[in-house]
């Protein structure tokens, strides 16, 4: 059978052209994504800039190198896995459509074979050798791709804030051949469903007019559909108050659940929103707009599948968006409920002459002055790079909110420790539990954990010492920002002025802790925006290969259908009108869809991330939101319209008798 | 037209007929409602002949081919194939039984695009994963005609080379019975007589026998038996007639 799929790819070559840029562009991702954790992983820090800790209660007890943060590459390889698996999941996605679709637009001729004498199941193998061609060809092409861009890739990531250090291109071998198979695998389980619908078409296929697919959908696809359906409720009910940091990946990997669910029980669902969002239509046309509804509806495995890649992505970039924004809403209320003091300086360098500055400055009731000091903590077979800081109680207590959620903070003295709430959650740590630790100076230590503290990132580290032990394993450092309490009747826009006055040459400055909170939620969005569009960029340009290809695909196969209507008196404007229409309500029907997973997900979300606080601003990032559903609409529109127009114009009515 | 050796031996004249319908009756449901295809249709095609199925528009002709090849099941009565029923057989063992048994040949889209005249010829063989002899596929290609035009692709031949491509591919695999559901309907009538005579051949020759559905009485003209089918009914039948009897026939069973 092998014979006859070389043969009839060769022949549908426009059918197939859409898998191979797919499932190329896919097998490209997927590729860079290797050589450049490859790069990450050959990278080899400094010795010097890396410390060495014991895990003794590991099986079997090792040692670790742990790089400190200043060689770390850490940062980039996670980005790069999160692409992997982003990418991963539109490939098998679009892949399986394309291939259902070119199955589909070939019931006539797999009946031809079936009648001339081949078995389901040689049916079955040619298709899936089918597959096979096509994603060889495709995969080696995007591995090849992915080789040539990879230096570039590098150099872009080179010294950025995720990897800063220079790294070179690894031994592509083993990357590649992972990147390679991974596209072969995707695509055959992409293909296997095609394949077996293939393999029920009936002889008598060839012999009926109607070239139409049966419309019911299988029992199996609607099982599927529902265990998916359940699967995400399950992790729907999972984002919730109490869940913690939990909730960010849980953003992205239910909508992918629901992704999946909805695209399988599409044929069911598609119908009735088509006729909804048809409504308008038939109203303001006159013909076109019951054309498009009718078509729309009377083929919901087709609409499904055109819909598909639109409904991907716009489920998974909106629900991400709005995660985000979110979740930044929810950092800067805690940074504005946590931080009491009315002015914060800000101490880039020179911290022993700003110390001195400030103290020296009237009118001030509290500086707190934190001392940064990273460590390293151990836990059973674990090492992390923590930020902890040495806090001065007296003055801390009356700058933030600090009251303990347990424990009690006024034991914070000697080998102690006070922990965040998110630290406490993420590593079951209790009050009273000890928590090994290892200082930059290389010693090791045992701290006991004396108060649990709300989580307040960028006010209050995840770990707070007290003072001596911070300056006795950092004696260097010096605090990088103050919170100032002005004295009693002193006014703190003529404090903020007095400082920066002493400030002067220092490089710090003091600024109102309105101005300071906005600043630090403004870097909060750019840092998220940053990794938005890493993480959803290679998304979103395959996706909008993808939504391109299939709805191309689809006009290309209509050629017969709009000469037809051509030859009963339809005008070229009716058709690109009807065609116009109908790509909209599938793109509409799709990205209600994708409407409902984004708010569904960005509803809990918020419920969970803004638990227990008030006065939370929504900050809904429209235009983002906006722009991405218009340019599914645009991309879908264009690319059923352009090969529409291209067959009118070069066909003529008389070419339905051929 | 070269007439080389039989492609197989001819078939001994037993008692059995090459094909038995009993009493069959296909009733399509949807939801318009049942619709009686066939209403009790019982018919013997002795071997070796050319018989040629006749009757209105809607009549039940295509339906009745359909049911007799096994390409659909028949809603009552049962269907014998050179003495092997087809009824309560899965798709594997049909499918076995129509290309080792059967061959087709219908009005249009009876090749694949995507393979060359002798890729399409050989298909039949290379699905039984028999490895096709290159003199088998010539001296098939001979007999329709089409000597030279191997390595062609259907869209570069005539409707008449195509169905002559299509008879090639049905007679490589020698089958008992040929079924061919309106093979002229699409050609002209100089092409039409080249068609009809190579399905006259292959039970003149090799004693292979042949249902075809027409409505052209020119074509029924070169059966040796014309059967009439009305509303689902066998309405009668008429041997060795001319085509301008058979088209009196016809208006007859019309009016
Ligand atoms: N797949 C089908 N579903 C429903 N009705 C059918 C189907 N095929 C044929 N029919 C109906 O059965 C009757 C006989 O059809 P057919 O055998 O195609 O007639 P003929 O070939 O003589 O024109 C017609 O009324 C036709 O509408
Ligand atoms: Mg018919």
């Amino acid at each position: 059978m092998f014979f006859l799929s070389r043969q009839t790819v060769r022949r549908h070559r426009s059918l197939y052209a859409g898998s191979f840029v797919a499932l190329a562009v896919g097998v490209f991702l997927l590729g860079l994504a290797a050589t450049a954790t490859a790069a990450t992983v050959a990278y080899d820090g400094p010795a010097a800039a890396s410390i060495t800790v014991d895990l003794p209660q590991a099986d079997p007890p090792q040692q670790v190198r742990v790089p400190l943060s200043d060689a770390d590459v850490s940062g980039l390889q996670t980005v790069l896995s999160l692409v992997a698996v982003i990418s991963g999941f539109i490939t098998i996605f679009v892949i399986a459509s394309t291939f259902a679709f070119a199955v589909a637009s070939r019931r006539r001729e797999v009946g031809l074979l079936r009648l001339i004498g081949a078995t389901p199941r040689q049916v079955r193998r040619m298709v899936l050798g089918e597959a096979l061609v096509v994603a060889l060809a495709a995969a080696i092409t995007g591995a090849v791709l992915a080789q040539l861009a990879t230096p570039l890739l590098l150099a872009k990531a080179s010294y950025t804030e995720l990897a800063p250090v220079k790294l070179e291109p690894a031994s592509p071998w083993v990357p590649l051949l992972i990147a390679i198979s991974a596209g072969l695998v995707v695509a055959m389980l992409g293909a296997r469903s095609a394949a077996r619908r293939a393999a029920k078409v009936a002889p008598v296929d060839a012999l009926r007019e109607a070239e139409l697919e049966p419309t019911r959908i299988g029992v199996v696809r609607i099982g599927f559909g529902l265990l998916f359906l359940a699967g995400s409720i399950v992790l729907l009910a999972l984002i919730r108050p109490g869940t913690g940091e939990a909730v960010i990946p849980l953003s992205m990997f239910t909508p992918m659940l629901l992704v999946i669910a909805l695209t399988l029980l599409a044929p069911l669902v598609v119908p009735w929103i088509g006729r909804l969002w048809a409504l308008p239509l038939v109203a303001w046309t006159r013909v076109s707009g019951r054309l498009a509804r009718s078509n729309v509806v009377a083929t919901p495995r087709r609409s499904a599948s055109l819909a598909a890649p639109i409904l991907a992505i716009s489920a998974i970039a909106g629900s991400m968006v709005l995660t985000l924004s979110f979740a930044a809403d929810a950092a800067a209320a805690t940074i504005r409920d946590t931080l009491r003091a009315p002015i914060v300086v800000t101490a880039p360098e020179h911290g022993a002459a700003v110390r001195e500055r400030i103290l020296g400055t009237t009118g001030i009731a509290a500086a707190d002055g934190a001392i940064p000091i990273d460590l390293i903590r151990t836990d059973g077979d674990s090492a992390e790079v923590e930020t902890a800081e040495g806090i001065d109680l007296a003055a801390a207590t009356r700058t933030r909110a600090l009251s303990p959620i347990s424990g009690d903070l006024t034991n914070l003295t000697g080998k102690t420790v006070a922990i965040s709430k998110e630290l406490s959650g993420f590593e079951g740590y209790d009050v009273g539990d000890e928590i090994t630790v290892t200082y930059l100076d290389r010693t090791a230590d045992r701290l006991r954990v004396v108060a649990i503290l709300p989580t307040a990132p960028g006010v209050t580290a995840s770990m707070v010492l007290p003072p001596e032990l911070a300056r006795q394993h950092a004696p260097e450092a010096t605090p990088s920002q103050w919170f100032i309490l002005p004295a009693q009747g002193s006014d703190a826009g003529a404090l903020v002025t007095a400082l920066n006055e002493r400030l002067t040459g220092t490089g710090a400055s003091a600024v109102p802790a309105v101005e300071w909170e906005e600043a630090q939620g403004e870097a909060l969005r750019q840092g998220n925006r940053f990794g938005l569009i890493l993480l959803l960029g290679p998304a979103a340009l395959y996706s909008a290969i993808a939504i391109a290809n299939t709805l191309l695909m689809g006009s290309l196969q209509r050629r017969h259908e709009f000469v037809t209507s051509r030859l009963l008196g339809a005008t070229p404007a009716q058709i690109r009108r009807m065609v116009l229409w109908e790509s909209s309500l599938v793109g509409a029907v799709a990205l209600s869809l994708g409407t409902a997973i984004t708010v569904t997900v960005g509803v809990l979300i918020r419920r969970a991330m803004t638990d227990g606080m008030s006065d939370v601003p929504a900050t809904v990032p429209w235009t983002v939101l906006l722009g991405i559903a218009g340019l599914c609409l645009v991309l879908a529109v264009g690319a059923a319209l352009a090969p529409t127009a291209f067959i009118l114009k070069r066909s003529h009515p008389g070419a339905a008798m051929e | 037209m070269t007439s080389t050796a039989p492609p197989r031996p001819f078939v001994v004249q037993s008692e059995s007929p090459a094909l038995l319908l009993d009493g069959i009756t296909k009733t399509y449901r949807s939801k318009a409602g049942a619709v009686d295809a066939l209403r009790g249709v019982t018919y013997q095609f002795t071997r070796g002949s050319f018989t040629a199925v006749m009757g209105p528009s809607g009549s039940g002709k295509s339906t009745l081919l359909q049911c007799a090849a096994g390409l659909d099941q028949p809603t009552k009565g049962m269907v014998m194939l050179g003495g092997v029923e087809l009824g309560g057989r899965d798709e594997v063992a049909l499918t076995k039984l129509r290309r080792e048994q059967m061959g087709f040949v219908f009005q249009a889209y009876n090749l694949l695009g995507s393979l060359t005249v002798y890729d399409n010829v050989a298909l039949p063989l290379r699905l039984t994963g028999r490895r096709p002899r290159r003199e088998d596929v010539y001296r098939v290609l001979d007999q329709v005609g089409l000597e030279g035009k191997a390595k062609r692709r259907p869209a570069e031949l005539s409707g008449g080379q195509q169905q002559r491509v299509a008879i090639a591919r049905a007679l490589i695999t020698g089958p008992a019975v040929f079924f061919a559901d309106e093979p002229t309907g699409a050609l002209d009538s100089s092409t039409s007589r080249q068609v009809l005579t190579l399905l006259r051949q292959a039970t003149d020759r090799t004693g292979q026998t042949v249902v075809m559905v027409t409505h052209d009485p020119v074509a029924a003209a070169f059966a040796d038996r014309v059967l009439f089918l009305s509303d689902g009914l066998v309405a009668g039948s008429l041997d060795r007639g001319d085509a301008a009897r058979i088209a009196a026939a016809m208006s007859e069973l019309e009016g």
